[in-house]
């Protein structure tokens, strides 16, 4: 069996969209410990936690957007190239970018915001807005991964 | 040895629910801890710890899902694709999305579950409903990425 370059590319797609899951997972897991210590001090600030962990979930869709442009408009371009098999490893590697961005910025966009949570009872709330900003350099990076695969994609033809 | 197409989808169907497991075991490990020593010092806790211990679990079944829907579904329609092989191996990489997100999001549920079975005592029982909160957030990254593998096989034409 010879592994065709169409499912190398869905296999680049497939590791973004994995990437941006289990960096949401940790992130919102990091952040939402320390949620609950603040809760038991303080339970009027639920809605402030909620909005700060849920901020790492922002990760998951852009893993998704990455998976449905691969599947949609790069599989069906692949087989037109001078080089399918080359192309179909480009993918893949295409997706390693979009993969690495979404984990790690997930994960420590959780982090900042676990500071953050962390921080509300003392400031009374008033970090929330420090926080999100601080999250969103994070959230950034998330964005760059996103935008620089399909940059790639874009100069390799394959978009 | 030829492996073929149908076993590589079968791979992916087990690779999903082994993630589920692997996540559903390290996540009721971590809250489990926190569980032992909440229990040692007051037993009468043990409804809130059981709920709380228990909710990394749901991995398991989710798991078990994608590797019914693969192997009922899935498996039969492979040897009528224009290219078997390539659609298996694009069916496992399919399904190591489900993998990660159900093996991570797992372990860190479990985090969070132990944070709140930690602070049962401090507040008398009442962070539970705002630890099961908590927990749904990484919980909805589990279903997302059940969704999101079967979106990815539908987009594929495999479903």
């Amino acid at each position: 069996m010879i592994i065709s370059p169409e499912s190398l590319a869905v296999l680049g797609g497939a590791i973004a969209l994995a990437g941006g899951l289990t960096g949401s997972s940790i992130g919102v897991g990091w952040a939402g410990s320390p949620a609950v210590h603040t809760l038991t001090e303080d339970p009027g600030q639920l809605r402030n936690v909620i909005v700060l962990v849920s901020l790492p979930m922002t990760q998951t869709f852009y893993g998704l957007i990455v998976l449905i442009l691969i599947l949609t408009r790069v599989v069906p371009n692949i087989a037109a190239m001078p080089d399918p098999g080359g192309n179909g490893f480009a993918v893949f590697a295409c997706g390693i970018i979009a993969a690495c961005a979404e984990s790690f910025s997930a994960a420590y966009q959780g982090a900042i915001c676990g500071s953050g949570i962390s921080m509300l009872p003392k400031t009374k709330g008033a970090i929330l807005t420090n926080a999100v900003m601080l999250a969103v350099f994070v959230e950034l990076l998330g964005v760059l991964g996103l935008v620089f695969t399909i940059m790639a994609l874009t100069m390799l033809g394959l978009f | 040895m030829t492996i073929g197409a149908e076993s590589l989808a079968a791979v992916g169907g087990a690779v999903a629910l082994a993630g589920g497991l692997g996540g559903a075991a390290m996540g009721m490990a971590i809250a489990g801890y926190k569980g032992v020593a909440t229990l040692a010092e007051q037993p009468q806790h043990l409804r809130s710890v059981i709920i709380l211990a228990a909710l990394p679990m749901s991995r398991v079944f989710y798991g078990l899902i994608a590797m019914v829907l693969i192997i009922s579904i899935v498996v039969p329609k492979i040897a009528a694709m224009p290219d078997p092989g390539g659609s298996g191996f694009a069916v496992l990489a399919c399904c190591i999305i489900a993998a990660f997100a159900f093996g991570f999001s797992g372990m860190y549920q479990g985090t969070v579950c132990g944070s709140g079975i930690s602070s049962l005592i401090k507040t008398r029982g009442r962070i539970l409903t705002n630890a099961l909160v908590l927990a749904v957030f990484v919980e909805l990254i589990a279903v997302l990425g059940l969704v999101f593998t079967i979106m990815a096989l539908s987009i594929l034409g495999l479903m």
